[in-house]
């Protein structure tokens, strides 16, 4: 594509301005970059428009070329088409040089390895220089604004990678004394100073070294790029003179220098602030924040070199450079302020904040300044707004809010006059004009203003910000807060609409004034007659104050209400206020109300929602319906109270499945008789309460089994075993399904699948009644010869561990033992409901492994069970 | 200390976004800066169609005010600098330096060189005050000689490029933006070291120095027993010094007759090189006594090549110059009012022009009108409910003029007619709880101007002009009082006061 025309370009910049992202996306996107670079070489555009292209580039690097090879290749192709530039004046030059620096930095490519970086950094340095830089730079003319574009240039590299220019000092501080502008040289070195500071005492270079070096060791040869290798991995903050950001930052930099390094940077910073009065208020400004922070980390520095030129800086009420004096006296203190001189500052800064000749955001700027006001002996908390303490009632006068002024200006200074009255609590009570009597002027003139009808929102919300301003700061003081509350009542009673400013003042300040101030809306409202035009605002407001335990005279006002309430929405907020009612459990009058709303209410829906709302206090417990009406924890998202409503609904009166809040398992049996019960142990894993857990088999083994109630289970806290009776139809092992339904600690109900519960088949044995001492053999023998013909008769081998038999018996079969001759024989009886038996003969053998069992059963279907059981006897041993 | 991002946008009430991004410039190094610096905290700088969006709805400038609305309405939304944090997708955007000023916003985000949570205090950013300091450059640029829409076009077209010299990376190296302008065309080849850096070269031609002296005089008069009436006059002097030489010295007296009023709060122009500690601890806060310092004010400074504003100062004059009262009462459908004017016997009786303004708030067009006047004329805008009455160059001989008379007024519209916060009725409110009848709390204003003559008697003397520079230098000197603010309340009604009024 050949290259654009103006008009093309100015088209296309403008897609491109008008929003990047959506332009980048597009087809036209991926191209810009490339076109951009190769359109500045085109000899068709003028250099106007070359101009526009360049500050593209100057402020979208990252998009144009958005990783560091092409931001590289583009920084490259920048410095060849200044090259190729002819030698006569162009208003290319310094763009160009501009949009090289920012290409770089910002692309992340400056670095000794990026070739742009080693070509740029010479060059800035020999154009800073006022050197002759060769290759047709321009004619001589442009050499002295392209001086001042090097310097801002390598400052601004300097800022990305501090300690990159660490190595010129010596080369800079020579420059300032001979012929230099004067500005961008000052602070180009002040900037190098300070970050040299602060990364010099990691690179161990010495500072004298480093301020004395000659105009020679820059030259030609490569750069030294080790100061910023070092400080790179620290971009320090320069804002850190202020003592509250001074802890974490500033313990980097307490150096000690050695005295000719002191007397260097002594006369270093003596030369910058000797000639700053040639730079501009801004430019000066800059200097003082650089140096204060550059000596602020150096131990026994005294900062009286900047005495001088405190005066000249006092007495003008330049924004910047009255804020770098504030930098200076927080970095220093009484080492530079003495106690009369922090006086002075401040009644310089009262002044300022309310000079007439000063604009607003001045003012208000100033004004913060003072409640931040860095004092030599601070008394309050750091960190919090205060009045200095040499700030006295009589240097604020001027700083009065009065009704008069810009809403900003007036909170912003009634912020000021409660902070003074707050102080002024004991002193001078009774008298007319003090600050508490304007205070409370003030707001009535506040109040009178939101009061007006179809006046605008903006004086309504100013008026609740000073409300809440003074509530927060003078919660203790009840002869404030009492005509506030006075005020705000008689604002609600004139102006109903502005309900909402009401519930969000309540929902805001502190128990001092939401509580009597709820007390008195709640009366001033239900008070009215239900039928109010502003009958929307009076429930929306009630949503809100209407005590929890339904009093009769908000009963009536609601049922008068109802009557008037004509449309859906006013139906709906109706019956918000009765929720909160219900929320706190009702009342008596409640349930009667809700049955008539549940009649009388035009709408289906309202009527749906009293009929449910009645439902709800008839069946549910006071805490219960608390949870249920409740705010809703889903979906925060949702905006329809509807649809959070139901969802709350849901989520309280749902049974909601859960992930198990407790563990079970099968516990040692105690096989006593005569019933069949299992013992479980549980284990909770969060607090449970009401626990019901059901259990069910599989096929029908068992007769159903009954639930297993728990009151309350905690984690942590030991829990009895639970007793489960068995009823088996059939001796047979199986798995129990579980499930739990319990009530969480927010009273919503849950329920939750437990892993399967396994019964296994020695979990069945009962023990046969003991029979009479000494009839055991012949009872045993009775059984034994029961079993057959209608049974079954087996030999198996039962393995033996190392323990032999008579472990074997104890561990496993003790309850079971009828006849006993340790340690060679045993004849066992099992019972097995519902009316099976399991009958054992155990003789030990000759040889050790193994004893061979003789085995009868009444039921055949217990035998290959019986074997599996003596065959896994050892295993488990 | 630098900027992230600059904007202009022009408010534009009524439209569908209610404003449009007339200018912005994006600053990429500081950008990267900020990354690091805020760290986690960090929030990228918007593009404008959002921010628009999120500053005016922040500055309450979007036209959707009916309904409350929580992010915007709460009472604990407070703010008292004209610092925001802007809510952009889920983030906030802070600081947001901005205010508006005759029709545009002025925007700017300045770099915070650490992180933002928790957040650092205003105080302890740099860039809040170069911010403020670069909208205000623009802001004067943009107003200084501006008249018209076409001028302020060609003087935003004209912004990317000063922007480009006074600011190339965010860090503001001038607020002076006509400074850069001139600086390319003086740019010598010859220029000296030592030259400042506010001085865009050296001035050739015939050496003359001009000083002017304008006092606005403000004043709250409420004619009531309880409440004293407060004055005020503010004094600027303005500077155009054309002379030979890199560092000319100039030393203005300003000089007092014996019997006038003290300067205060001086505040003086950075290029004063040295001031008294008089001048620099004579304030308002100490009132007024004999032992005050009064002058003669000196000001040694080397000169800027344009105008500027050498100094500003307050005084307490013994008295107003005009002294008045205002009543107004509402009896049944008409409003009877009487307005009555002196000029004190110490003031020159010689105005440039001198005239009431009496509005009325709050109600509908004026429909009828019978009145009188002593003296001068009035004329009615009965549509602006708004009554002049035009004194002219001299008060008479009595000096004492009044004017009465009744007014009615027609259906009030809420769109055209004049609505006032201050001027509202019902004052009474609070202590007689009968809400929804009116009263009243109108004032009227008073708008005059005298060549040659200030309230204070502060002059600059030509001889004591001092001027260290080749040649003898023409000095002319100019003096100018005007009003500003200067309002009489109604005393039939209550008035808003301020703290100084309440004052024994």
């Amino acid at each position: 594509m050949g290259p654009l025309s103006r008009e093309a370009w100015a088209q296309r910049l403008g897609a491109f301005r008008a929003s990047p992202s959506a332009f980048m996306a597009g087809a036209d996107g991926e191209d810009l970059g490339r076109d951009l670079l190769s359109d500045l070489r085109s000899e068709k555009l003028s250099e106007q428009t070359k101009v526009s292209l360049l500050a593209l580039s100057l402020e979208y690097p990252a998009q144009l070329w958005p990783d560091v090879p092409a931001a590289e290749a583009a920084a490259t192709s920048l410095l060849d088409t200044m090259v190729l530039l002819p030698p006569r004046p162009s208003a290319l030059r310094r763009p160009l040089l501009l949009a090289a620096t920012t290409v770089l930095a910002s692309g992340g490519v400056l670095g000794p390895t990026s070739g742009a970086s080693c070509r740029l950094l010479p060059l800035l340095l020999g154009l800073a220089s006022g050197g002759d830089v060769g290759r047709g730079f321009g004619p001589i003319s442009e050499q002295r604004p392209l001086q001042a574009t090097a310097c801002e240039c390598l400052r601004e590299l300097e800022s990305c990678k501090p300690g990159l220019l660490g190595g010129i000092l010596g080369l800079l501080r020579s420059l300032l004394g001979q012929e230099g502008p004067i500005q961008p040289l000052s602070l180009l070195l002040a900037l190098a100073l300070r970050n040299t500071l602060v990364v010099q005492p990691r690179s161990g270079a010495s500072l004298q070294g480093l301020l004395m070096a000659g105009v020679s060791s820059t030259g030609s040869g490569p750069w030294d790029w080790t100061l910023a290798e070092k400080g790179h991995s620290h971009l320090q903050p320069q804002a850190p003179c202020w003592p509250a950001a001074e802890e974490g930052a500033c313990a980097l930099a307490v150096l000690e220098p050695s005295p000719e390094e002191v007397r260097e940077l002594r006369a270093a910073v003596a030369q910058l602030l000797d000639t700053s009065y040639l730079l501009t208020p801004v430019a000066q400004a800059q200097l003082l924040w650089l140096l204060g922070w550059a000596l602020r980390g150096l131990r026994g520095q005294t900062p009286a070199l900047f005495k001088p030129q405190l005066v000249r800086l006092l007495g003008t009420a330049q924004l910047t450079l009255l804020h770098a004096v504030l930098a200076l006296k927080a970095a220093f203190g009484e080492a530079l302020f003495t106690a009369q001189d922090e006086a002075l500052l401040l009644r310089r800064l009262t002044l300022a904040a309310q000079h007439p000749a000063l604009p607003l955001p001045t003012h208000l700027f100033y004004l913060h300044c003072l409640l931040s006001f860095p004092e030599n002996c601070p008394l309050g908390p750091e960190g919090e707004e205060a009045a200095p303490l040499l700030l006295g009632p009589q240097l604020c006068r001027g700083l009065m809010p009065s009704l008069l002024h810009d809403p900003m200006v007036l909170l912003s200074r009634l912020h000021l006059l409660c902070l003074l009255c707050a102080e002024d609590e004991e002193e001078e009570k009774g008298q007319v004009q003090n600050p508490q009597w304007y205070l409370e002027e003030l707001l009535a003139g506040l109040q009178q203003r939101a009061a007006l009808d179809g006046g605008p929102r903006v004086l309504a919300t100013l008026c609740f910000q000073a409300s809440y301003l003074v509530a927060s700061c003078l919660a203790r003081q009840p002869m404030i807060l009492t005509p506030l509350i006075q005020g705000l009542t008689q604002l609600y009673r004139a102006r109903p609409v502005l309900a909402p400013h009401f519930v969000d003042l309540l929902d805001r300040v502190g128990p001092e004034l939401e509580e009597p101030l709820r007390v008195v809306l709640q009366q001033e409202v239900v008070s009215r007659p239900g039928r109010d035009e502003a009958l929307r605002w009076h429930l929306q407001m009630l949503a809100k104050v209407a005590e929890r335990d339904a009093q009769s005279a908000t009963l009536s006002f609601l049922q008068a209400a109802a009557a008037h309430c004509a449309n859906w929405g006013l139906q709906q907020t109706l019956l918000r206020v009765c929720r909160v009612l219900l929320r706190g459990g009702g009342g008596p009058g409640l349930a009667d109300l809700l049955q008539v709303l549940a009649r009388q209410l035009e709408d289906p829906d309202g009527r749906d929602h009293a009929r449910l709302y009645y439902i709800l206090l008839a069946h549910l417990a006071g805490p219960k319906l608390g949870v249920a009406l409740g705010p809703s924890l889903a979906a925060p998202a949702l905006t329809s109270s509807l649809v959070a409503e139901n969802q709350s609904f849901a989520a309280a009166l749902i049974v909601q499945e859960a992930p198990a809040p407790i563990r079970l398992s099968v516990g040692p049996q105690k096989a006593t008789g005569p019933l069949l019960v299992l013992q479980l142990q549980v284990e909770a894993l969060e607090p449970v309460y009401s626990l019901e857990l059901r259990f069910r088999v599989e096929g029908q083994l068992y007769a159903p089994l009954e639930a297993v109630h728990v009151p309350c289970l905690c984690p942590g806290r030991p829990a009895h075993p639970l007793f489960l009776p068995l009823q088996p139809r059939r001796p047979a092992p199986a798995q129990l399904e579980v499930r739990a339904l319990y009530t969480t600690p927010t009273g919503i109900t849950c329920h939750a699948h437990l892993p399967p519960l396994p019964v296994n088949f020695a979990d069945l044995f009962l023990p046969f009644p003991q029979p009479p001492e000494g009839a055991q053999p012949g009872f045993f023998e009775g059984l034994w010869d029961s079993c057959l013909p209608k049974g079954a008769e087996s030999r198996v081998w039962c393995p033996l561990g190392p323990q032999g038999l008579e472990a074997l018996v104890s561990r496993h079969l003790e309850p079971f033992v009828m006849v006993a001759q340790p340690p060679t024989s045993y004849h066992i009886a099992i019972r097995l409901p519902p009316n099976s038996m399991l009958l054992l003969r155990l003789q030990a053998a000759q040889v050790d492994d193994g004893v061979p069992v003789a085995l009868r059963t009444n039921d055949w279907a217990v035998l290959p069970l019986a074997g599996d059981y003596l065959r896994g006897l050892s295993v488990t041993e | 200390m630098a900027q992230r991002a600059v904007w202009l946008i022009r408010h534009e009430p009524g439209t569908p976004l209610c404003g449009t991004v007339r200018f912005s410039r994006r600053y990429p190094t500081v950008e990267n800066r900020a990354k690091v610096f805020n760290g986690a905290s960090y929030v990228p700088i918007p593009e404008d169609g959002p921010f628009l969006k999120a500053l005016l709805f922040e500055l309450r400038l979007l036209d959707d005010d009916k309904d409350f609305m929580e992010c915007r309405d709460s009472c604990t939304h407070i703010n008292k600098t004209s610092i925001y944090g802007l809510s952009i997708g889920n983030e906030e955007l802070w600081p947001v330096v901005a205010f508006l000023k005759n029709g545009m916003v002025y925007a700017s985000v300045p770099l915070v060189e650490q992180t933002l949570s928790p957040r650092p205090s205003l105080i302890s950013i740099s860039g809040i005050s170069q911010g403020l300091e670069l909208l205000f450059g623009i802001q004067d640029f943009l107003y200084s000689s501006q008249k018209n829409d076409t001028e302020l076009n060609t003087k935003l077209s004209q912004l990317p490029n000063l922007l480009l010299q006074t600011c190339p990376f965010g860090t503001l190296l001038d607020t002076n933006l006509q400074n850069s302008v001139d600086n390319n065309n003086f740019a010598s080849v010859s220029q000296p070291q030592k030259q400042p850096a506010w001085k865009a070269g050296t001035y050739k031609g015939k050496p003359q120095v001009s000083i002017s002296i304008t006092e606005k005089v403000k004043s709250m008069q409420y004619d009531k027993q309880d409440i004293a009436d407060t004055w005020q006059v503010v004094g600027a002097v303005t500077c155009k010094c054309d002379l030979e030489g890199i560092m000319p010295n100039v030393t203005i007296s300003l000089s007092l007759p014996t019997n006038g009023s003290p300067l205060q709060d001086i505040l003086v122009h950075p290029c004063v090189t040295s001031l008294d500690s008089a001048i620099l601890t004579s304030s308002s806060i100490d009132g007024v006594d004999d032992s005050a310092f009064s002058g003669p004010y000196k000001f040694p400074f080397s000169p800027p090549l344009e105008s500027f504003s050498l100094c500003y100062y307050t005084s307490q004059v013994p008295v107003p110059p005009i002294l008045g009262f205002y009543q107004m009462k509402e009896e049944e459908v008409q409003l009877k009012i009487k307005v009555n004017l002196k000029l004190h016997e110490s003031v020159k009786n010689n105005f440039e022009f001198c005239e009431a303004h009496i509005p009325f708030y709050n109600r509908g067009p004026i429909t009828q009108l019978e009145y009188k006047v002593s003296f001068g004329q009035l004329e009615v805008f009965r549509e602006k409910s708004l009554l002049i009455w035009i004194i002219g160059q001299k008060f008479p001989k009595s000096m004492e003029i009044s004017l009465s008379g009744t007014v009615t007024f027609g259906a009030k519209s809420h769109d055209k007619q004049p609505f006032d916060q201050i001027c509202i009725g019902d004052t009474a409110y609070v202590k007689k709880k009968n809400v929804g009848s009116y009263h009243i709390a109108y004032s009227s204003e008073l708008h005059f101007s005298i060549l040659d003559y200030t309230l204070t008697g502060c002059y600059a003397d030509q001889h004591s002009v001092q001027v260290f520079a080749s040649g003898k230098p023409k000095i002319s000197a100019h003096r100018k009082l005007v009003s500003s603010d200067y309002y009489i309340w109604n005393s039939k009604a209550p008035a808003p006061v301020t703290y100084g009024s309440l004052l024994p």
